[in-house]
């Protein structure tokens, strides 16, 4: 079973539409969308829900009538969520990172670390595999903790199957629920763009997949836009024994046939069309070899 | 003398799970009386370093050995240093799993079999 | 004031925008939130003037004392300590650097040291911005750690426009909690839509007024134009879809360098946006 993991640095180069369209080609396959708080699979892939749980989050300090103004715990914590007045104690649920610095030290007990519900989680059914998706609350934390618990629902699924696949539609950034979606996957597709920020954010994302030993590929989407910095990628890529697996076109029909949920590959004349099969063969001999 | 191995669920006839930070349940299957407990594993649930803290339950749980698919080198580490013999590659029925291992069919693991980094890393 | 620019979905044009603001406005303070991803120097190419490193403090144990450390390992909440036996295994990747080993472990055995996790740099982009910006170290989960460094520097007395990263989660609150209004970015597509919907749920929850900036005009639908007309959420600009601004943006050049007429357009949603709040 193989397990990869869809992402960008950048965000919009692309992630979920090659994610997509992947699923669509592939078979013995479950999908996975971590990209938790700004999901977007769903739109495509039309899940029947048939599972849901919900997502109790990391712990939060809370603080109670006991409380008697002495300001030990805010002396303390190193993450400047408790403000101090002469009259009360308030938590910044923000910036608390549940460590229990607070609870621990808080001689009269008035501090005490409460896990609230954060979001939701489901298995679904679409018409290509089962899909592992998730809610998390407008504004909440722990998105890396939540992305933990949709990678192991979908785990036990493949395990319990004879899935030969897992696609992993990752969020953007380098951050916590990037990582947790890197978190033990044979490999890493990144999607980047010949921007130069799009460069800028590749390199980063690199980094984080090289630190976690995870064998990683690169597309560069939209290449044609920047012929000059698309040979910049190659050559960094080049540099760095990172396998090119694809380029794909810039084509003006991509944004419209997505905006009608739509899959590019069912377009076999659109030059992206074209490109994002060519990268799905060259993978498969990797997923199912 | 106990042995643990890594499950997809809380019966002898459930199969072996083959993640050790990361199954769903432990299996503590007692040799000498042919009892055996279960234990949900809450170590999945953490973002990083699953297998560090498994591995710290499974020492306390005082076994000899673990059986399961895999060990990254965070749960290597610590079941080592807690003298707990690893067996990899172990797959099928949990109950079979176990006669093998009475039977001294399974190979004992010497090293971590897949990669991690700082806890992070594949099968942590 | 202090205007921030957000989305839900990534890749709308959040930097675009901001830095578009910036310049519209001349005089500014600017801030790049989006610290696991910065890309608003590219821009605006600031004059670095000082670097700062942002750090966390990580224990280390003097396991030569023979004490026992097992108290440290209960206690973490994020299995970044390990004892078994007389052993202490440390994983600085998990370690949140929340100071627990030192209180709760053997006095005096448990000693800190200063770890690097990011930096916020300070600079000045011409005309006459004030530039900040976080960067974290990639490998590092400590984002929000390196953002609480940048809003220390955040000089409220005047014009103040925050880069926020993109997404709905704890690292866009951290950029537009502070604000006095935020600008979300978004494109007529139901991707768009589907992330605009949660990026004003959060804002609601946060009381902070908002206007919506439809970016690539004319690439999908009138879903997201319609639902804000319907609702009356404020439309303060639309960008049409132009493969020219895309192959300018990918040079690294502004919506200014491509079509100065932009330049007027942000300055009146500057002052669409100033005349709501001082209402």
């Amino acid at each position: 079973m193989k397990q990869i993991t869809i992402i960008s640095g950048k965000g919009g180069t692309g992630k979920t539409t090659i994610a997509s369209n992947f699923i669509k080609m592939a078979h013995d396959h479950i999908a996975v969308d971590a990209d938790v708080d700004a999901a977007n699979l769903h739109i495509l892939l039309n899940p029947i829900i048939e599972k849901q749980e919900d997502f109790i989050g990391g712990a939060i300090a809370v603080v109670n009538e006991n409380c008697i103004n002495c300001g030990k715990c805010e002396e303390l914590c190193r993450f400047d969520a408790i403000s101090y007045s002469s009259t009360d104690i308030r938590i910044d649920n923000l910036k608390c990172e549940g460590c229990g610095v607070c609870e621990y030290v808080c001689p009269v007990g008035a501090i005490v670390l409460k896990k609230e519900k954060q979001g939701q989680f489901y298995t679904s059914n679409t018409e290509f595999c089962k899909l592992v998706h998730a809610r998390l609350n407008p504004g909440a934390e722990n998105s890396g903790l939540l992305v933990t618990r949709v990678r192991n629902a979908a785990e036990d699924i493949a395990y319990s199957q004879d899935t030969k696949l897992v696609i992993i539609d990752g969020a953007p950034g380098i951050g916590c629920p990037v990582i947790a979606s890197l978190n033990g996957v044979d490999y890493a597709l990144i999607v980047t763009e010949p921007t130069l920020s799009g460069i800028s954010d590749f390199k980063k994302i690199y980094y984080v997949a090289k630190f976690f030993n995870i064998k990683t590929f690169v597309c560069i989407n939209k290449f044609d836009i920047n012929p000059k910095n698309t040979v910049e990628i190659e050559s960094f890529c080049a540099l760095n024994n990172i396998e090119v697996i694809g380029k794909v076109s810039y084509d003006e029909n991509v944004p419209k046939l997505l905006a009608q949920k739509k899959f590019i590959i069912d377009y076999p004349d659109s030059p992206a069309a074209k490109d994002i099969r060519k990268i799905w063969e060259r993978f498969e001999g990797y997923f199912y070899g | 003398m106990k042995i643990c191995i890594t499950s997809t669920g809380s019966s002898l006839d459930s199969n072996v799970d083959p993640r050790f930070g990361r199954c769903p349940y432990f299996i503590i299957y007692d040799i000498g009386s042919d009892t055996f407990e279960f234990i949900e594993n809450g170590s999945r649930q953490s973002m990083g370093g699953a297998g560090i803290q498994a591995g710290q339950v499974i020492a306390a749980k005082e076994v000899s050995a673990v059986l399961s698919g895999n060990f990254g080198p965070n749960a290597f580490r610590v079941l080592q240093a807690a003298n707990i013999k690893m067996y990899s590659g172990v797959s099928g029925i949990v109950r079979e799993a176990i006669e093998k291992y009475k039977n001294g069919q399974l190979v004992e693991t010497s090293s971590a079999n897949v990669e991690s980094h700082y806890g992070m890393g594949k099968n942590s | 004031m202090i205007i921030s620019v957000a989305s839900g979905k990534g890749g709308t044009g959040k930097t675009t925008v901001a830095v578009s603001l910036a310049l519209a406005a001349e005089y500014c303070q600017f801030a790049d939130y989006d610290v696991e991803a910065p890309n608003a120097d590219i821009f605006l190419k600031p004059g670095i003037k000082n670097i700062k490193k942002v750090t966390i403090k990580h224990p280390y144990f003097l396991t030569d004392t023979d004490k026992d450390f097992s108290g440290c390992a209960k206690f973490c909440h994020y299995n970044a300590v390990a004892v078994i036996g007389t052993e202490v295994l440390f994983y600085p990747q998990l370690c949140h650097g929340c100071g627990g080993c030192i209180l709760v472990g053997p006095e005096g055995a448990v000693r800190e040291k200063d770890v690097e996790v990011g930096e916020v740099s300070k600079g000045f982009s011409r005309p006459g911005i004030d530039f900040l910006e976080g960067n974290l170290i990639p490998g590092s989960m400590r984002t929000t750690t390196v953002q609480n460094e940048l809003e220390k520097m955040i000089n409220r007395s005047g014009l103040v426009i925050i880069d926020s990263p993109p997404g709905n989660s704890c690292s866009m609150v951290m950029s537009v909690k502070n604000s006095d209004y935020c600008i979300l970015v978004t494109e007529p597509t139901p991707y768009g839509f589907n992330d605009l919907l949660i990026s004003m749920d959060v804002l609601d929850s946060l009381k902070i007024p908002y206007g919506v900036i439809i970016n690539r005009d004319g690439i999908g639908d009138t879903v997201v134009e319609d639902y804000c007309n319907a609702q009356n959420k404020k439309i303060l600009l639309k960008i049409p879809n132009d493969i020219e601004i895309a192959k300018c943006y990918s040079r690294g050049g502004t919506l200014f360098d491509y079509d100065k007429s932009y330049k007027e357009k942000f300055q009146k949603t500057l002052e669409e946006i100033e005349n709501s709040i001082f209402q």
